[in-house]
This record gives C-alpha cells, structure tokens and sequence, in this order.
C-alpha cells in the first residue's frame, strides 16, 4: 500500500522535475500573450548568456589582432568555429553560401549544446522545475520553426521566391507524379522542423527521467543500500547524458544545415 | 502527462528572444571575426605550402643547373688543363728545335770564321815568307849574284818554306 503511494508520488515528481516550472516572475503580456518568466526561460537565458560571455571573451583577439594565434580558451572556442563551418555547414551548404549560414548554425549549436549541459548539472534543481530548457518542446519547436524558415529565405534567395516553391518538383518529371509528389514535398517541409523539434525534446527528457527513475526505488523500499547501485548506474548515464548533449547539439545543427543546403542545391 | 506538451506561448517569445539575441551579437562580434581569421590562416596555409612547393622545385632545379655548370665548369677545366700541356709541349719542342738550330748555325759560322781565319793567317803567312825570301834572294843577289852555291841555296830556302 505505501509503496503505492509513493510509486504515485515518484510519478509525479519526476515528471514535475522534467517539466516547466510555474511563473516565477510575473510579467505584463505583450500583445496578449503571457511573457512571465519561468525556469525554463530563466534557463535558456542562463545558456546565452554564458555562450556570449565565453564567446566575447574568448574571441577579443580575433577583433583586435590582424593574425590572432589562439591559445587556451579561444583555441577551444575556434575548435568549435572551425568544427560547425568546416565540419557542418561548408560539406553541406557549401562554401559558397557558407558565410552567411555559419552564424545561424554556431548559434543552433552552442546554444543548444549548453543548455543541455546546463540541465545536467543538479545545482540549478534547488529551483523548483525541470532545469534542461531544450527538453521543452515549445523551445525546441521555436527553434525547429527558425530553421523552417532559414529553409525558405535559404532557397528564396538563391532561386527567388518562385524559384524556390518550383525546386519542390525537380524539371523534366510527367505532370501526373506531381499529384503525388507535391503532397509528399509538403509534408516532408513540415516534418522536417517537426522531427527536429520532437528528437532534441525527447532526448534530453529521456535521460532524465531514466536517471530518476534508477533513483526512485531507493525510497520506494526506503532502502539506502540500494543507493549504492542506483548511483553507480547515474554516474554512468551522467557520462552518457554528457555525450547525448554533445550529440543532439551536432544532429540539430547539421541537420538544419543539411537541410538549408538541400534549399540552396537541390539538384544535390 | 499533458505538463511535458503545454503550449507556452511566453517560452516561444523568450526563446526567439534569447536565440537572435545571441546571434545578432556573436555574428558581429564573435564568429565573423573567428571565421575571417580562419578563413585567412587557411588561406594563409595554403599560399604558404604552395610557395614552399615552388621554392622546392626551384631550389631543385637550381641544383640541377648547379651541377650541370659544376659538371661543364670541370670539363671545361680539364679541357683548359690538356691544351695548356698540348701548347706547353708544342712550345717546348719548338723552343728544343730552335735552339739546337741556333746552336748549330753558331757552330758553322765559328767554324767558317776559324777556316776563313786559317786562311787569311795562311796567306799571311805566304805573302811574308815570300817577302822574306824575296829579301833574302835580293840579298843573296846583291852579295854573288853569279854563284851557283848560293842560288842552290836560296831555292832550297824557298822549297823549305813552301812545305812548311
């Protein structure tokens, strides 16, 4: 019976630790929408923050010097630039457009990846709330919805507006596919952003709520023994979350890119 | 369950807030400057092995060249060397030539100069013997011209003299 209770009681609290907090600080909607801060808003502000004060920091030398050579932290940070532009967006959208997209990716990824690694650290649990802003879907949707559109301006730009929507269809196929064809494009314009959007939510939450599930049965027996082996095993999904941050930031990042790339050549 | 996909507006907002928000500063201020200093070191890099591959084939064919004067410069040497000796010898044997030439035409011109010398002390001598003789004879005459003893006498002189 009291294990009942508790199950139930663990249910909730692992859920509400993977969830949005409530209101933390009440704010006047804006165009009747409610714009209060929660923690998850409070989250996503902690990872820019700490990615435009590390980058700013790190990349004085490159606004100063005429040949910077990094050292230390930038060399870590032009690591990152050189991964994302050489790694991700030349093969991808080529060089030729490369850029003018770096940008937007370097932003995908290091905002994503840090606050991932942000929701694995447990001090920001002493606030009430899930601490990971990119397991929320409606962050990761906002996000998703920046590369649908980087999609269209991507395409419209290099093939015009018209240009763009007449890329859907490649030239030269019999008019009757195209029943078929359009829908399928349509659809997949709309999948895409949405697989985006569901893949970086549902990994970063997973983790979590394995993570406090291999802790539940600790005070579901109310036995500290058990701890022993349900930390062991978090000690080992920490070191496995870690690389999932780091894997989902790059799968977001390229795929936004492959996909950006595929509105730039479509032939390809 | 329905907490994990509440829509929220507000989160929307921040979210696009926060994400132009740091793309707008670190486009500016971060990665182009990054990139651009990438793009130049690789750039860099690759004007810098290209030079040095040319630098490579240049010094390879100045070696090249290099050995090939070494080469021509040591024939030409050698070339030098063996007609020196070839003029050297030349010149030798003629100097030889001359030489012995000169000493043999001083040799018959001391010889010529010797026969032409005897000769003339020859003569010399002729001419004063027959002068002596011719004064003797006047001398001979003026005493008795007439004896016979004397005249036997002074062609036995004369006959003397010539073999002598």
């Amino acid at each position: 019976m009291a294990v009942e209770e508790h199950s139930q009681d663990i249910g909730s609290i692992i859920l509400h630790h993977v969830s949005n907090s409530d209101v933390l600080v009440q704010l006047p909607p804006l165009f009747g929408l409610d714009i209060s801060i929660t923690k998850h808003v409070l989250m996503l502000w902690l990872a820019g923050a700490v990615v435009t004060a590390g980058f700013l920091l790190g990349s004085r030398r490159y606004r100063t010097q005429e040949n910077p050579v990094p050292s230390g932290f930038s060399n870590f940070l032009e690591f990152i630039v050189d991964f994302v532009h050489n790694q991700i967006v030349i093969p991808h959208i080529g060089p030729a457009h490369a850029r003018s997209w770096s940008p937007l990716i370097l932003t995908f990824f290091t905002l994503i990846v840090t606050a991932n690694l942000l929701g694995l650290v447990p001090l920001f649990d002493l606030i009430p709330g899930g601490g990971t802003a990119t397991a929320n879907l409606n962050v990761t949707a906002s996000l998703a919805a920046i590369t649908f559109f980087a999609i269209i301006v991507a395409g419209s730009r290099v093939h015009g507006v018209f240009g763009h929507w007449r890329n859907m269809a490649p030239p030269g196929i019999a008019w009757p596919v195209l029943f078929i064809l359009i829908p399928i494009e349509l659809l997949s314009m709309f999948v895409r952003p949405f697989a985006l959007t569901m893949r970086l939510a549902a990994n970063m939450t997973a983790g979590h709520i394995a993570m406090l599930a291999i802790l539940a049965p600790i005070f579901l027996m109310a036995n500290a023994w058990i701890g022993l082996g349900s930390v062991a095993l978090n000690v080992g999904i920490s070191f496995l979350e870690i690389i999932v941050s780091l894997v989902q930031a790059y799968v977001f990042s390229l795929l936004s890119a492959v996909f950006i790339g595929a509105a730039i050549n479509p032939q390809h | 369950m329905e907490q994990l996909v509440r829509f929220d507006p507000g989160l929307i907002f921040w979210t696009w807030v926060t994400f132009f928000v740091v793309l707008a500063i670190l486009a500016r201020k971060a990665w182009g400057p990054m990139i651009d200093a990438l793009e130049k070191r690789e750039a860099g890099i690759k004007a810098a092995l290209a030079a040095a591959d040319r630098a490579k084939a240049q010094a390879q064919e100045a070696t090249v060249q290099y050995e090939q004067q070494l080469q021509d410069g040591r024939r030409e040497a050698q070339q030098l060397v063996a007609d020196a000796r070839t003029i050297a010898e030349q010149l030798r044997g003629d100097l030889e030539k001359d030489a012995r030439r000169q000493a043999e035409e001083l040799l018959a011109s001391a010889r010529a100069q010797i026969a032409a010398d005897r000769d003339r002390a020859l003569r010399d001598i002729q001419a004063t013997v027959v002068d002596l003789s011719v004064e003797i004879a006047g001398k001979v005459v003026e005493r008795n011209l007439s004896t016979a003893d004397n005249r036997k006498l002074a062609e036995d002189t004369l006959s003397r003299i010539g073999k002598a």
